[in-house]
């Protein structure tokens, strides 16, 4: 939390409203999750928990996803300075 | 208009090479560019760039078991997919530079293939799942040179590793995986894949000077 102190001591309200924000964008935008979710569906399809339509639906939605997020995230990037 | 760029499957010990495929980009035939003591294992192609389809990716993969599988069992590093080079001239740039850790990499892993082990939890199942780490890999460190842990990208799985192994111990493999199978069959899925080319313990990078 020192990040956020340090931040809070120099600029309290906009350095509080950037740590929300970049907290925010990664959750929406967690290119590595959806990537994730992209494995298990096919892990899922090999192993018959799925059949053949569920997991090409599965996959064209998080493909989506992933190209949304991966977009977003070429976007933001400079622009909103994610902090851990 | 054809534009001679070559698609890279994988590195072999040099060997003159021609065989019928169902390539990247419908590519019907491979073939071989030497340099020196290797020989790049090659398709022709129109992109640049080919599209990480299904049939391109599994294209890729069944040229690579072709490579290894045939005339008693190749040794080949694997090359990941999408490596294109606008000729033979560049491509035998590549291999001029990067001789010495080829040929080391070649010798790291001659006589030997990959094998994936994946084992997923039954919905519901009840699993300790350390300790199941911890028999699988004592039951297959003795029947394999080397192991890599893949990541865990499910809940539901509980073992993903890659396993290093000498083609004449294939059978003392497979029947150590058997036993997990007697094992842990009622509690999870067995997924038992391979032979697949190396990919898992080639840790190369090689310059593109396409």
């Amino acid at each position: 939390m020192t990040f956020v102190l340090d931040d809070l001591l120099i600029n309290p309200w906009i350095s509080l409203a950037r740590v929300l924000q970049s907290t925010a964008i990664r959750e929406a935008y967690d290119v590595e999750a959806i990537q994730d979710d992209i494995k298990e569906n096919q892990l899922l399809y090999e192993i018959g928990e799925r059949s053949e339509e569920e997991y090409r639906e599965r996959r064209e939605e998080l493909e989506l996803e992933l190209e949304v997020a991966e977009q977003a995230r070429e976007n933001l990037s400079g622009r909103v300075e994610v902090k851990r | 208009m054809t534009a001679n760029h070559l698609y890279t499957y994988g590195i072999i010990e040099q060997e003159d090479v021609e065989f019928d495929i169902d390539g990247v980009e419908e590519a019907d035939r491979a073939y071989t560019v030497d340099h020196r003591t290797l020989s790049a294992v090659v398709s022709d192609i129109d992109a640049l760039e080919p599209e990480q389809s299904d049939a391109n990716l599994r294209a890729h993969d069944e040229v690579l078991g072709e490579i290894m599988n045939s005339k008693g069992g190749r040794t080949v590093v694997p090359m990941r997919f999408g490596m294109v080079f606008k000729g033979a001239g560049p491509l035998k740039n590549v291999l001029r530079g990067s001789r010495s850790v080829l040929s080391r990499t070649l010798r790291d892993i001659e006589g030997t293939v990959e094998m994936g082990l994946k084992l997923v939890a039954e919905e519901g199942a009840t699993i300790n799942r350390e300790a199941v780490r911890e028999d699988v890999a004592e039951r297959l460190a003795d029947v394999s040179v080397e192991e890599a842990e893949n990541g865990r990208f499910s809940d539901r799985l509980v073992v993903n590793r890659s396993y290093l192994v000498d083609r004449d111990r294939r059978e003392e493999f497979d029947a150590a995986i058997e036993g997990v199978e007697d094992e842990y069959g009622e509690s999870t899925i067995v997924r038992y894949t391979g032979p697949w080319a190396p990919y898992n313990f080639v840790d190369l990078e090689i310059g593109v000077d396409r």
